[in-house]
C-alpha cells in the first residue's frame, strides 16, 4: 500500500511512544530515538517492522520517540498513524489488528 | 455467569482511553471494575487512535479479575459502530452505553453488540451491556431501560450532565440527585442488575467522599465511579462489613452446612427459620469480607 | 492528579501577565511585539492551578518553551509540553518542527526525538519530523566535477542586479548553486521567487536554482527572545545561517565560494557579510561582488521595483528587471497592489 500523507499519533509522555509515518522510497526505514534503545531497540523497531509489514507497505519511514511504552503501546500508535497516513481510520484494520 | 448481581461493584475506575500510562496501571490499584473510557475524555481527532490502544491493551495487559468495561461513544456518532466491534473482538466484558434515554437504546447497542459477536467468532450473548442514565429522561425511563436486555449488568448515574438537563448543578449535600438516585436502585433491584453511583469530583476531600459514599451504600447500591485510585480504598472501607456482621455471616453460613449435612431443606439458627434473603445477605457480606481483606480464605475473621 | 495542559490567551491581559510573569522567573525577557506577535499559539501546564510550563508554536517553529524545575514532578512536564505542541501543528498538516534554543537545552529536545542542525556559543538549532537537512541535502542537484560557488538570494523580485551577480558568480566557477529563501514573508511568495529565479537565469547552464528550504531562511526571522539583552542579535542569527551553510550544505555540494553583493545601504546585511567572512573560510572562501548599476547610476534594487508597483509605474522598472520578471509584473499587477493594499509591507530586503 502505498502512504497518502504524514501522519502522526501518540505521545512524548512517559509509557508512550510517538510514531511519525510518512513517504519513503527506500523500503521500510524506522528511525528509533529510546533511552532504552540499546537494550530494547531492536525489539521496539521489529513491533514496528512487523506491523508495517502486516500492511503491506512496501517504501515508508517511520519516526520513533520512545518513552518507555509496553509492546501493545508501540503496536497501537503504530497501527493509528499508518491508518492516519493511508486515510483509513474510518474502520479498524481487522487483518491487522 | 457471575456477571449479574453475584459480583462485587463497589468501584469503577474511569481511564482515559488514550492515555498509554494510565492504561497500564490500571489493574494495580484494587478497582473491582475499570471503565476505558473513548467517549468524553477523548478529543474528536484521538478517537481512532484510543480505540486501537485500548483494543492493544485489552488484548495484552494483565488485568487479573477485575471486570472490563468500554464507554463506547454514543448511539449517534460515526465512532460507535467502530467502537462495539472492536472492544467485542477484543474481548470486553461490558459495553456501557453514554446518555441513555429509553429502551429502544439497548435495544439499539444489543444489536451491535450481537452483530460483532457474529462477525469475531464470540460466543453470542456473552458481552453484556450497561447503561449511563445522563437526563431527565433516562431517569423516567429507567425502569425499562433495566430490563431491556438479557445482557444489561447494571445502570449508573451520571450526575454532571443529569444536573445541567435539570438546570441545576452539584450541591455538597447532594439533594438534587434523590430522585434520580432512588429511581436508579429501585430499577436496578427490580430487573436484578447493578446500580453505579456517581463521580464524587472533589478529590481532596475524603470525609466528603465518604459520607456520599455511605449515603448510596445505604440506599443499597453496589458502588461508586472513581476518577482517581485514591478513592478507591475510601469507598471500600465504607463497603466493609464490621466484625459483628462477618461472625453473624458466619453463624449463617454455618447452618446452611448443617443442614446440607442433615440432608434437611430447611435451614435453622438458634431455633429460628433462616429464610432465603437472610442466606443472600449472609453470602454478600462473606463476599465483601473476602475482597476487604478481613477474613482468610477459609473465611475465619482476621481482622484489619 | 494529573496536571492539565490548556490553551493561553495572550490576548487576555491576566494571562499574558501570568505568561510572562512565570517566564521573567526563568530568565526570558523579551517579550517585544516582533516576537509575540507571531505566535499562533500557546500552551499552558497547570498543576494545581499553577502554570507549570509552557510552550508556544509561530509556524512551524517553537517558542518560549520553559518549565519550572523546582517542582519535583516537572521531568514529565517539558515532554508533555512539546508533545501537546507537535500534536496540535500535526492537525494543522504541520509535521516539519524546528526550535532554536540555548544549546544547553539541545539534549532535552534531542531525547524527545530532535536532531540538532547546528549550534553556536549562543544557540542551538534543532529539527524533527517527517523530513530533515538530510533530505534536503540529498534531493540537491549533485556533481562532482569542478568548483563550485553559491549565492543565496531572497529575490523579492529577481532583477537585473541579482542576475549580474549569478553571470558574474558562473564566470569564476564551474556551477553556481543559487539558493532562493523559502521563508514565506515577502510580497512575492516563495514559489513566485524562485520561478522568477529560474526564468530569469534558464539560458545561464551551468547555474542551478534551488529553493533553500527551511535552512536557509530569512535570518531576520530567527527568534532571539532567549539570548540576554546584551547579546548582538544580528550577529547570533547571522552565526546560525552561517554555520549551517558551512558545516552541512557547503560540504555536501561541495562549495568552495560563497559569492556575497556589497551592500552599501544597509547596515544589518553588512553586518550579515562580515559575519560570514568571519565564519565561512578557510572551508569556503567569501567573495564580495561590486553592485550592478542602472541607467541612472543608482544601484539596482528590488525595493524600487515593489515601489513601482505599489505606485503602479512598471514601466519605469523595465530597464531593470528581465524580460521575464517584467511579464510577471504585467500579468499579476492588480493582485500584487492588492496584497500591497492588505498590508504587506515592502521596505526592508
Amino acid at each position: 500500500m502505498e502512504i497518502k500523507q504524514t501522519a502522526i499519533d501518540g505521545t512524548l509522555e512517559s509509557s508512550d511512544i510517538q510514531i511519525t509515518v510518512s513517504q519513503g522510497t527506500a523500503g521500510v526505514q524506522i528511525e528509533l530515538t529510546s533511552d532504552v534503545a540499546e537494550r530494547f531497540g531492536t525489539q521496539i523497531k521489529a513491533t514496528i517492522a512487523q506491523i508495517a509489514n502486516d500492511f503491506q507497505l512496501e517504501n515508508v519511514k517511520i519516526k520513533a520517540v520512545d518513552q518507555g511504552a509496553l509492546d501493545c503501546v508501540i503496536k497501537a500508535r503504530t497501527i493509528t498513524a499508518i491508518q492516519r497516513a493511508l486515510q483509513t481510520s474510518a474502520e479498524p484494520a481487522w487483518e491487522v489488528l | 455467569m457471575v456477571f449479574k448481581q453475584d459480583r462485587l461493584r463497589r468501584t469503577m475506575m474511569f481511564v482515559p482511553g488514550n492515555n498509554a500510562g494510565m492504561l497500564k496501571d490500571a489493574g494495580i490499584y484494587g478497582a473491582d471494575s475499570i471503565m476505558f473510557d473513548l467517549e468524553d475524555a477523548v478529543s474528536l481527532a484521538e478517537k481512532d487512535s484510543a480505540r486501537t490502544l485500548v483494543y492493544e491493551a485489552l488484548k495484552t495487559v494483565d488485568y487479573g479479575d477485575t471486570e472490563l468495561v468500554v464507554r463506547v461513544n454514543g448511539l449517534d456518532t460515526e465512532f460507535v459502530k467502530a467502537d462495539v466491534l472492536a472492544m467485542v473482538k477484543a474481548g470486553i466484558d461490558v459495553i456501557r452505553i453514554p446518555k441513555t434515554e429509553n429502551a429502544a437504546m439497548i435495544k439499539e447497542m444489543e444489536s451491535l453488540v450481537a452483530e460483532a459477536e457474529q462477525r469475531f467468532g464470540r460466543p453470542v450473548g456473552s458481552t453484556h451491556i450497561m447503561a449511563a442514565i445522563e437526563s431527565a429522561e433516562g431517569v423516567l425511563n429507567v425502569p425499562a431501560i433495566a430490563k431491556a436486555s438479557e445482557r444489561m449488568i447494571g445502570v449508573a448515574l451520571s450526575a454532571e450532565d443529569y444536573t445541567t438537563d435539570l438546570q441545576t448543578h452539584r450541591y455538597p449535600d447532594g439533594k438534587e440527585l434523590e430522585f434520580a438516585r432512588n429511581m436508579i436502585i429501585h430499577a436496578a433491584r427490580a430487573a436484578h442488575i447493578s446500580a453505579f453511583d456517581t463521580v464524587y469530583t472533589d478529590v481532596d476531600n475524603t470525609q466528603g467522599l465518604i459520607d456520599e459514599t455511605e449515603y448510596i451504600h445505604q440506599l443499597g447500591y453496589d458502588g461508586k465511579s472513581v476518577i482517581n485510585p485514591r478513592q478507591i480504598p475510601v469507598i471500600n472501607s465504607v463497603f466493609e462489613p464490621t466484625e459483628a456482621q462477618v461472625k453473624n455471616a458466619q453463624n449463617v453460613i454455618a447452618a446452611i452446612e448443617r443442614a446440607h449435612q442433615a440432608g434437611s431443606g430447611v435451614i435453622s439458627m438458634n431455633g429460628q427459620m433462616v429464610d432465603r434473603p437472610v442466606v443472600l445477605r449472609a453470602e454478600r457480606v462473606m463476599k465483601l469480607a473476602q475482597a476487604s481483606g478481613i477474613v482468610d480464605k477459609e473465611g475465619h475473621y482476621i481482622g484489619k | 492528579m494529573n496536571p492539565e495542559i490548556r490553551a493561553l490567551n495572550l490576548q487576555a491581559e491576566d494571562s499574558k501577565r501570568q505568561w510572562e510573569d512565570f517566564l521573567i522567573g526563568l530568565g526570558i525577557q523579551d517579550f517585544s511585539d516582533t516576537e509575540v506577535s507571531q505566535l499562533d499559539q500557546t500552551l499552558g501546564l497547570f498543576s494545581d492551578g499553577q502554570l507549570v510550563a509552557t510552550g508556544s508554536a509561530a509556524g512551524n517553529i517553537l517558542k518560549y518553551v520553559a518549565v519550572n524545575h523546582t517542582d519535583l514532578e516537572s521531568a514529565g512536564y517539558f515532554n508533555r509540553v512539546v508533545s501537546a505542541l507537535l500534536t496540535n501543528l500535526s492537525q494543522r498538516g504541520i509535521f516539519h518542527v524546528l526550535v532554536y534554543t540555548k544549546p544547553q537545552y539541545s539534549l532535552s529536545f534531542q531525547r524527545v526525538g530532535f536532531q540538532e542542525i547546528v549550534h553556536s556559543e549562543t544557540a542551538a538549532f534543532l529539527e524533527t519530523g517527517d523530513t530533515s537537512i538530510s533530505d534536503y541535502l540529498a534531493k540537491l542537484p549533485h556533481d562532482s566535477s569542478g568548483q563550485a560557488g553559491a549565492i543565496v538570494m531572497n529575490a523579492n523580485p529577481f532583477t537585473l542586479g541579482h542576475r549580474f551577480l549569478v553571470e558574474q558568480a558562473a564566470t569564476q566557477c564551474d556551477r553556481v548553486y543559487v539558493f532562493v529563501v523559502s521563508t514565506n514573508r515577502s510580497l512575492f511568495s516563495a514559489k513566485e521567487r524562485l520561478d522568477l529565479v529560474r526564468a530569469g537565469t534558464a539560458d545561464l547552464k551551468n547555474v542551478i536554482v534551488v529553493p533553500g528550504a527551511d535552512y536557509l531562511v530569512s535570518y531576520a526571522t530567527f527568534p532571539a527572545y532567549f539570548l540576554s539583552a546584551t547579546t548582538d542579535k544580528i550577529v547570533y542569527q547571522t552565526t546560525i545561517d552561517a554555520l549551517i551553510f558551512k558545516e552541512r550544505i557547503a560540504p555536501e555540494i561541495g562549495i568552495a565560494t560563497r559569492f556575497l553583493g556589497t551592500e552599501p545601504q544597509s547596515k544589518t546585511t553588512d553586518t550579515y557579510n562580515q559575519v560570514l567572512q568571519r565564519v565561512l573560510p578557510p572551508a569556503v572562501r567569501v567573495t564580495v561582488l561590486p553592485r550592478k548599476t542602472a541607467p541612472d547610476g543608482q544601484v539596482i534594487s528590488a525595493r524600487v521595483v515593489r515601489y513601482a508597483i505599489k505606485n503602479d509605474m512598471i514601466k519605469s522598472v523595465q530597464a531593470i528587471v528581465p524580460v521575464s520578471t517584467y511579464t510577471f509584473l504585467n500579468n499579476h499587477l492588480e493582485e500584487l497592489q492588492q496584497r500591497i493594499k492588505k498590508g504587506m509591507k515592502i521596505d526592508g530586503n
